[in-house]
């Protein structure tokens, strides 16, 4: 019995007076690639940016590789996040994240910032283009001038860049074409992550489905195992049989 | 209002007198304007019999009081030293009210007020040593130079944002103080001091009592004409207006969008304040019968800024306190050197570190601190907010809804416990009439649901065909018809329902 | 006409290293030091305490330069991180956050001038010429060793500090901290540690202007005051946040006041610098190249 890269044990999170996420537990393993499906507002993305300390407080365990990175926190948003993220965790944030000021490249090294990676950041950056191809020619210009589908690419190649055990990539879909958003997410799970994790959250169920290992539904803050519940079809109401 | 006045708890302290009910209550008004003087509330007393007259704002009892403390105390000492301290104050006092009046009122994050005060002050100074001016038109002289000093840098507010404007009046004092020092007409020769000003209070009374009681009058009048103008203005029609667009940018954009032209109001506010502070630089040059460059000093400056962050920023009566703290600190503990201002500033980096507006933030914060902290107290010992989270349970101001919830979930539990086959079985067999105690009860509380939603047997032929609806809970429309059964009983639609709400309670 | 273009350079670069210390402070933090006078007398202090000390224990010629230079970077830099320990770790993740970080450094600009009195009193303190004594002459122009040696030393310094932020991993971080304070967050950028070292940098820099300023004037608890406010000016003037805007707005403002000073009235000077700084903002009110504001919300 291997220990599970990220255990989540009763997690409660929210922002403000707002609860987003209640009481939750999670286990995900090395090698694992997990599909997280929820609709909009359920709290996906909260639940990622929890397991790096972005929400505005907390409470709940969250064992990465057995030691502890959650715990009962109520104010300082941020804070812990860059610690938290050295300890190997990538996040692919919502959106564009990305360094609208800075070229491609430098966008991408500033992935591979933490730790040793930093030497050997032109290797890792082949890897990066091996995976997205059309950055290669990109490289050069400012970030804040890409597309919508280009900058996404980039904001995923940064998480890449590091040498993190557990990938977060949030919604790497929305708001793309779908013939751009199915070649990244397909680029996304041929990825090689060895022992390593990755949890993919997403809206749109049909394209992870075959693609990962395992798909979880995400519904008012809660994890489901039904995946169609989660996407909002509520169940026929049948008598109750007892 | 309804967040000053809490459900549960003890109520503030406000006075109350009987009256009379026999003449008719006549409202008394400000002069000139339609203002009441006092918010006074009628009420019934329950307790004996008689109406009263409540006050519902405390604040002027406050004002009157520490004016009046303002005026007594140093006349009765009639101390020199105390006297021409409390002088101080009174001065330093209706300069910062002025500059409360700028930033709270205005907005505009403004640090041109010591130079704006030079402006008036060696602008008039200089009148009255060339010109002979006499005093009461050196006030004038010094509202004019101080209107236009304020209208000179209120142009480039328009196009500024906040903090890059609060930097570019930064720097004014210091290049109006470069500028003296070079001028000749303005003392540059005397390291900036000019003398010989006309006094209010003539120099060969000065040495007397009664002659030093009447400069601090004037100083005290001076600081009442200032009150009264920021009251004006604050609480004006063009106070509201700015009110509307006081904090964010998106309140700027709701503003000018309702009509209000706020940066022409503001633009107003500021002109109108700067000749006021015009106005206090000119009566401080015949105050002392001179000017010196220390008005323009860095120094001088941030001790302001001291005394409105410790006393809190936008409210004339943290300024009157901020000024009375860090002026008596300053001006009487003459012996501690430089320390004393050591003092001052450490004072005001406590009251920006720990306090969330100065003095007059402090019984907001205090509350609030103690209410979070009443809120995890009970959190911790009762169990009783299990349906919120601590941090959360603070945020609810109606307590009763916390309990309402708690008292309903803990109910549902209970029913839903005793949902089981034996149970639904006696329903079907005898869906009317007694029960046992506990079917007794969840149908109780299935009738008690509210109506909105709430399950109904619909008769579509009597004794024939009943089916299930859902009541709108709206008058004029019509329930909803839940599925497509038909039941041929009244019993046994009555049992569906049942079903229904069964379902339902264990979905919950 | 030369003697004004010298002037002016001189100037310049003096000014403009106070001013780029506040722009990037700004930049990267959001936080407008105000304090900033204090860590320019602090360096002046810190320098002259080492000359006193060097030349009681007989130190002369490069090595008390390179010294001087050295101790006022270095007094400046330790009173930029108290500056940042006091008005910036403790407010950074709190609401109000510029409000309240621009009164505290005034505040402590306010304690810092006290400071400075009680322990080196008023009195006026000389350093000792960092450049030697001495004057290159052409034509019918000259430029002393003095003028020469602060325009190189600024130029240098400055240069360095912006091929760092271009090259390094740690520059890279303050740049992607600039732009995008989530996303930095995010690659394991720390803003606390981040920003101690932005205003550790900034201080050193503010601290080589003060030791540069002192060989034409002194070092007094009050000396800061110049400083701070032209340098508030060029820095809003150059945009907060631009180096480009700001070593613009440097220049223009250094020609601006040799030009007065030299041809109208040295008086006049403050009201034209004052006007200047007004015009540009009033056609760019993001000053010269605050493009990065835009870019940032």
């Amino acid at each position: 019995m291997t220990t599970p890269i990220l255990e989540i044990q009763g997690l409660s999170s929210g922002y403000g007076p707002v609860r987003v996420l209640h009481d939750l537990n999670l286990t995900i393993n090395p090698g694992e690639r997990v599909g997280l499906v929820g609709l909009n507002g359920h709290g996906k993305t909260t639940l990622l940016s929890t397991i790096v300390g972005l929400t505005g407080w907390q409470d709940g365990s969250i064992l990465f590789k057995g030691e502890e990175i959650g715990g009962r926190r109520t104010h300082g948003v941020g804070r812990k996040t860059p610690s938290i993220v050295r300890r190997g965790i990538a996040l692919a944030p919502q959106g564009d994240a990305i360094f609208p000021g800075l070229s491609v490249r430098e966008n991408l090294d500033s992935g591979a910032y933490s730790g040793v990676t930093w030497r050997s950041r032109k290797r890792r950056r082949d890897s990066v283009l091996e995976v997205f191809p059309p950055l290669t020619k990109l490289l050069g210009q400012t970030a804040g001038t890409l597309s919508g589908g280009e900058r996404r690419m980039v904001s995923v190649g940064r998480a890449l860049m590091s040498d993190a055990t557990l990938y977060l990539v949030d919604e790497p879909s929305l708001g793309l074409a779908p013939k751009i958003s199915i070649g990244l997410v397909a680029a996304l799970c041929e990825i090689d992550i060895g022992e390593g994790a990755m949890i993919i959250a997403e809206q749109n169920l049909p394209l992870l489905e075959g693609r990962v290992e395992r798909v979880l539904g995400m519904h008012a803050g809660e994890l489901k195992l039904d995946v169609g519940e989660a996407l909002g079809d509520i169940p026929p109401s049948a008598a109750v049989s007892l | 209002m309804s967040k000053s006045t809490p459900l549960v708890g003890r109520r503030s302290w406000r006075p109350k007198w009987p009256v009379n009910t026999d003449r008719v209550f006549k409202r008394r008004r400000y002069f000139g304007t339609k203002r009441s003087v006092l918010k006074l509330q009628g009420q019934f007393n329950p307790k004996t019999l008689r109406r009263e007259l409540v006050l519902t704002d405390k604040k002027p009892l406050f004002w009157i009081a520490a004016l009046t403390i303002l005026l007594v105390l140093p006349l009765g000492v009639g101390n020199q030293r105390f006297l021409s301290l409390f002088g101080i104050i009174c001065i330093y006092a209706a300069i910062n009210v002025m500059w409360t009046l700028i930033i709270g009122t205005a907005g505009l994050q403004s640090f041109a007020t010591l130079a704006t005060v030079g402006v008036g002050a060696y602008g008039s100074a200089y009148l009255s040593i060339t010109y002979g001016l006499p005093w009461p038109l050196m006030l004038v002289a010094g509202a004019g130079f101080g209107a236009l000093m304020g209208w000179i840098i209120s142009l480039p507010a328009r196009r500024l944002d906040g903090l890059y404007y609060a930097l570019l009046t930064l720097g004014l004092s210091e290049f109006m103080r470069n500028f003296v020092t070079q001028s000749d007409a303005l003392g540059g020769k005397f390291n900036g001091a000019l003398f010989g000003v006309a006094q209010i209070v003539p120099s060969d009374l000065l040495t007397t009592r009664a002659g030093q009681s009447l400069l601090y009058l004037t100083a005290f009048i001076a600081l009442l004409v200032i009150l009264i103008v920021f009251r004006w203005v604050n609480g004006g029609r063009i106070g509201l207006m700015l009110k509307t667009a006081a904090t964010s940018k998106e309140d700027e954009s709701f503003a000018s969008a309702i009509g209000v032209d706020f940066q022409k109001a503001r633009t107003h506010v500021f002109i109108i304040a700067s000749a006021a502070l015009g106005f206090m630089g000119a009566f401080y040059a015949t105050y002392i019968g001179g000017t010196s460059l220390q008005i323009f000093s860095l120094e001088l400056l941030l001790l302001m800024l001291a005394m409105i962050v410790i006393g809190g920023l936008g409210k004339a009566e943290g300024a009157l306190i901020g000024t009375v703290i860090v002026v008596g600190i300053t001006q009487w503990f003459t012996d501690w050197g430089p320390w004393r201002v050591v003092l001052v500033g450490v004072l005001a980096l406590l009251s920006v570190l720990y306090t969330r507006n100065g003095i007059f933030g402090l019984k907001a914060q205090i509350q609030e601190i103690r209410e979070r902290r009443q809120a995890l107290h009970r959190a911790a010992i009762t169990g009783r907010y299990a349906e919120y989270l601590p941090q959360q349970a603070p945020d609810i101001h109606d307590k009763s809804l916390i309990v309402g919830r708690v008292f309903e979930r803990t109910l549902r539990d209970r029913l839903k416990s005793w949902i089981d086959p034996d149970i639904i079985k006696e329903h079907e067999l005898k869906p009317m009439g007694q029960h046992s105690d506990h079917l007794e009860r969840m149908l109780n509380y299935f009738r008690k649901a509210p109506i909105p939603d709430k399950y109904a047997v619909y008769c579509v032929e009597p004794f024939a065909s009943y089916r299930v609806v859902a009541l709108s809970g709206l008058p004029g429309v019509p329930p909803r018809i839940v599925d497509d059964k038909t039941y041929p009983s009244l019993e046994e639609a009555y049992h569906a329902v049942f079903l229904r709400r069964v379902n339902d309670l264990r979905a919950s | 006409m030369i003697e004004v273009v010298i002037s002016a350079a001189v100037l310049a670069s003096m000014y403009g290293l106070v001013a780029i210390g506040i722009s990037f402070t700004w930049a990267s933090i959001g936080m407008l030091n105000l304090a900033q006078g204090f860590i320019f007398t602090a360096g002046g202090y810190a320098a002259w305490v080492f000359a006193e000390f060097a030349i009681s224990a007989g130190i002369s010629g490069p090595l008390l330069s390179v010294g001087v230079l050295t101790f006022g970077m270095l007094g400046s830099a330790v009173a930029g991180l108290a500056v940042g320990s006091i008005a910036f770790l403790p407010l950074q993740d709190r609401d109000n956050f510029r409000t309240r970080s621009l009164i505290a450094t005034l505040a402590i600009s306010l304690i810092g001038t006290q400071v400075w009195l009680i322990f080196f009193g008023p009195q006026n303190k000389p350093l000792p010429p960092v450049f030697g004594e001495g004057r290159i002459e052409f034509g019918n122009a000259g430029i002393s060793y003095g003028q020469l040696g602060t325009i190189i030393v600024a130029s240098v310094m400055l240069g360095l500090v912006i091929l760092w932020m271009r090259s390094s991993r740690r520059g890279l971080q303050m740049r992607a901290m600039m732009m995008n304070p989530l996303g930095a967050a995010v690659v394991g950028v720390s803003v606390r540690t981040t920003g101690m070292r932005v205003l550790a940098i900034s201080g050193a820099l503010t601290g080589l202007s003060s030791v540069l300023l002192a060989q034409i004037f002194f070092v007094s608890p009050t000396s800061g005051v110049q400083p701070l406010t032209v340098g508030l000016i060029i820095s809003l003037a150059g945009g907060l946040g631009s180096i480009p805007g700001t070593v613009i707005a440097a220049g223009l403002v250094g020609l601006a006041e040799a030009v007065t000073a030299r041809y109208l009235q040295q008086s006049l000077v403050p009201f034209v610098l004052f006007g200047i700084v007004v015009l540009i903002l009033i056609f760019r009110p993001r000053g010269l190249g605050g493009l990065l504001e835009d870019v940032r919300e």
